[in-house]
């Protein structure tokens, strides 16, 4: 959108330029101007896809690893150095987050996502100026005892988002997924497709099903019907789905992760301590992928052996080989 | 004061009713009332004395009913004309649909009078043996049941279809409201005939139902004996037949309107308004002998009770009740539920349970648990599955044939076993990764094998259904949980927490 809008700039004023030099009343400042726009088009149009604007090309990483200290300083360490949350929300706009709130688990079983961490991300959309933040989830257990028993709605109501589910079925659109290789049609939360930024707040865990649950899996909870996905196939569809509409932020809570028995636990749980940030949802993937052991070698999963993860990387969806993403490790303390 | 004790009735009615309606909508999540919300069955003394009956035992929620019982002893029957919702409902309904026909001769309803006695006897025999007629015909059972299963859903039907016009309104849609999840109940139609045929009867007569069926009415009618409150009429009636036609249950006779059926009475004071003002209510002595009362004869009781005793015993060697072969094993009952032939003795078929069940997974019987089981609780695992941290079936019922369990006690009781159908699961079936059963399973009951199919561990598997409910092969679920008829507990360390 942001790119569209840079776009029509560019026209209007180059056109205003003709306008003038047709009349031959070409002003020395338009015509600075109109040389400033023109020289640097192209190179604002190939950053555009990465950078969204030219204020952050000279951001310092694209993915962000904050490590140690509370949910709210992990946060704020994460966003830093991206160009803040003032880079993706702005004022007056709608946010929508999808956490997960899948499952009717206390916080510290590590199944569905840390209420403070929600909360800080919550007031910072706010503080970014947002217009209303709304939190959704399609929770897989009873969306009253999830919401309850997992501290999110309640946590998410004090920072003053709209804590929603969507357990019925008018909250949904049906959409056709153009690029979706065997999901071709789906319906997706309204909120989520309407909403001018959308946030993908994953926790990652293992999974029986798919090794993993990360942020490309966490979008599953954004269609009314997740079962069929396993009827037609799983990876695919994960795949499929994150196509539909990129994540103009993905915020990965692995302050504490979930190694055993998942998706739903309760199983072992690790502490990382980390939040990740991030605009490419592939490479965070990537990257939390590598926080679980592999049960049969015992090495950290490499990207490529989750599946939904190639499928998402084939899509051209981010960059997989985080040798080729500038990661920036931060302290929270 | 005489003039407005007709209104003042009038107003206790619509908001005894109302107050059910309010705790039958307070019956769901979160259940975090301080008045229980099976408050009008738990003083129910008909339900009460029954229950423990067949109980063989004391049940302590449904004590405050004797309290009832006591006053009506004391003071004579207020309950059915002030607090009976049921008879609210009936009321308005004769009042907005059937008017009082002028009627040249006073029918003579001693045989439908008798007939009360009758149907009280036959259902309390009848109850006590096997078959449970009585709870169908209790009247705050009836209306409880009727309001959840055959009102409910509509009000969330409607409520659902409500949401988008009025959202379009809104500018921009601010908020976009789920709706709400939609129960749904196999058997609303029965239940909304019976009652709109209990309603109908009004036609007949005014309070059809009251007079002639009800068997709490008979049992208050039994009980008022002291009646401290008596109606007076002093010499200056004139016999103009006004209070006759005007007494909604019949309780004042044509030819001595100066007596009263003070058996009969429900206090609705709609005797007061009396041309000559010679009625009045003042308090007496108490007085034993009821005044024209229904002659019963010992053929008619003996009749009765033989018909009632009949009855029970054909449902007793019904094959369903039998020990023998054709077991339901497909009849999963709620977790704490009594042994299968004390829980259908027990449980009144109030529909509180169906109504708390946050997933509706909890349906009404209709014949699957033979007569004598009708509109029982059954978990039907496709519609709805026990969810892991809910107790609330336990905690609403009021006479305990849902035994009230703590949460953990819950989680270690088995309803039920699951099985996979092997030629129609997913993993099974195909080569597909699907394990959906395994990912949903609170209780680590359902493992994969090395192939990623799906393999359940019986002593570990509660029989909640989320598996059933959760499977995504069309139609019938390709995991589905059978039920022994017996809950057993499992053993904390199955259960597991701890796994590794």
């Amino acid at each position: 959108m942001r790119n569209s809008k840079l776009k029509t700039f560019l026209i209007k004023d180059l056109g205003g330029i003709m306008d003038h030099s047709k009349n031959r009343k070409l002003t020395r400042r338009q015509f600075i101007k109109g040389a400033a726009v023109v020289t640097a088009a192209p190179l604002v149009v190939d950053a555009l896809p990465f950078y969204g604007t030219l204020a952050h090309a000279s951001l310092e990483a694209d993915l962000v690893i904050a490590k140690t200290g509370s949910p709210t300083k992990l946060l704020q360490a994460a966003m830093a150095p991206l160009g803040g949350m003032g880079r993706f929300v702005k004022k007056g706009q709608r946010v929508v987050i999808k956490a997960n709130i899948a499952w009717a688990r206390t916080p510290e079983q590590a199944c569905t996502n840390n209420p403070e961490l929600l909360s800080a991300l919550i007031r910072m959309c706010y503080e970014a100026g947002a217009k209303r933040v709304a939190v959704w989830d399609h929770t897989c257990d009873n969306y009253q005892f999830a919401f309850a028993r997992s501290g999110l709605k309640e946590a998410g109501q004090k920072a003053g988002a709209d804590v929603l589910s969507g357990h019925g079925r008018n909250v949904y659109r049906q959409v056709e997924i153009p690029k979706a290789k065997k999901l071709k049609t789906a319906e997706i939360l309204r909120d989520v497709l309407e909403s001018d930024v959308f946030i993908n707040f994953p926790i990652p865990k293992q999974h029986f099903a798919t090794e993993l649950t990360l942020g490309m899996k966490n979008l599953m909870g954004i269609a009314w019907d997740m079962e069929v996905m396993h009827k037609i196939d799983l990876h695919q569809c994960i795949a499929d789905l994150n196509t539909l509409r990129k994540p103009d932020l993905v915020v990965v809570d692995a302050i504490r992760i979930l190694t055993t028995n998942g998706p739903k636990g309760p199983g072992k749980t690790e502490d990382p301590l980390e939040v990740i940030a991030s605009t490419d949802i592939i490479a965070t993937d990537a990257y939390s992928a590598s926080l679980f052991k592999h049960p049969k070698t015992g090495k950290p999963f490499k990207p490529e052996e989750i599946k939904f993860i190639k499928l998402g990387y084939d899509f051209g969806l981010g960059e997989i080989d985080l040798s080729k993403v500038r990661i920036k490790k931060v302290s929270a303390t | 004061m005489k003039k407005a004790l007709p209104y003042l009735r009038r107003g206790v009615q619509i908001l005894s009713f109302l107050f059910l309606l309010y705790l039958v909508i307070r019956t769901a999540f979160p259940l975090e009332i301080m008045i229980p919300v099976d408050l009008y069955l738990r003083l129910d003394p008909f339900i009460a004395i029954i229950s423990m009956l067949t109980h063989k035992g004391l049940i302590e929620r449904m004590l405050p009913a004797f309290g009832v019982l006591l006053v009506v002893i004391v003071a004579g029957n207020f309950f059915c004309g002030w607090f009976c919702p049921m008879g609210a409902v009936i009321d308005f309904f004769d009042r907005l649909l059937f008017r009082e026909k002028k009627r040249t001769k006073p029918i003579d309803d001693q045989p439908l009078k008798r007939f009360r006695y009758g149907v009280f006897l036959f259902s309390v025999i009848a109850g006590l043996m096997a078959f449970q007629v009585m709870y169908l015909l209790d009247p705050i059972s009836l209306i409880t049941r009727t309001m959840v299963i055959a009102f409910y859903p509509p009000a969330i039907y409607l409520f659902n279809h409500l949401i988008p016009p009025v959202q379009g309104l809104l500018p921009k849609n601010p908020f976009l409201i789920s709706s709400l999840p939609l129960p749904v109940f196999k058997v609303n139609l029965f239940i909304f005939l019976f009652f709109v045929a209990i309603l109908a009867l009004g036609v007949i007569r005014r309070r059809f139902w009251c007079r002639y069926l009800c068997p709490l009415g008979t049992l208050f009618s039994v009980f008022s004996r002291l009646r401290l409150f008596r109606r007076d009429v002093t010499e200056g009636c004139t016999s103009c037949q006004k209070c006759v036609k005007s007494c909604p249950v019949g309780a004042i006779p044509s030819e001595t309107p100066r007596d009263y059926r003070q058996q009969d009475c429900i206090f609705c004071f709609q005797c007061l308004e009396c041309p000559p003002e010679a009625v009045s209510f003042q308090l007496h002595r108490p007085r034993w002998k009821a005044v024209d009362g229904v002659n019963l004869s010992r053929r008619y009781v003996l009749g009765s009770l033989a018909f009632g005793g009949l009855s029970a015993l054909m449902i007793k060697t019904n094959p369903l009740q039998s020990e023998s072969g054709l077991k339901n094993n497909r009849l999963v009952r709620p977790p704490g539920s009594l042994p299968e032939k004390e829980f259908v003795a027990v449980c009144t078929g109030c529909g509180e349970c169906l109504k708390v069940c946050p997933n509706n997974g909890l349906q009404s019987t209709f014949l699957e648990a033979g007569l004598a089981g009708l509109y029982t609780p059954r978990l039907v695992s496709r519609i709805g599955y026990c969810e892991e941290f809910c107790n609330f079936c336990g905690r609403v019922c009021p006479t305990e044939a849902i035994r009230p369990l703590s949460i953990e006690e819950k989680r270690l009781i088995q309803i039920g076993v699951a099985h996979i159908d092997k030629t129609r699961c997913i993993a099974w079936d195909t080569d597909k990764i699907c394990l959906v059963c395994n990912e949903q399973c609170s209780y680590h009951a359902i493992i994969g094998d090395d192939k990623k199919r799906p393999i359940v561990k019986e002593e570990r598997c509660t029989g909640c259904g989320i598996c059933e409910n959760k499977c995504p092969v069309d139609g019938e679920s390709a995991i589905i949980v059978y039920s022994s008829g017996v809950q057993k507990k499992l053993k904390p360390e199955n259960l597991n927490n701890n796994k590794s």
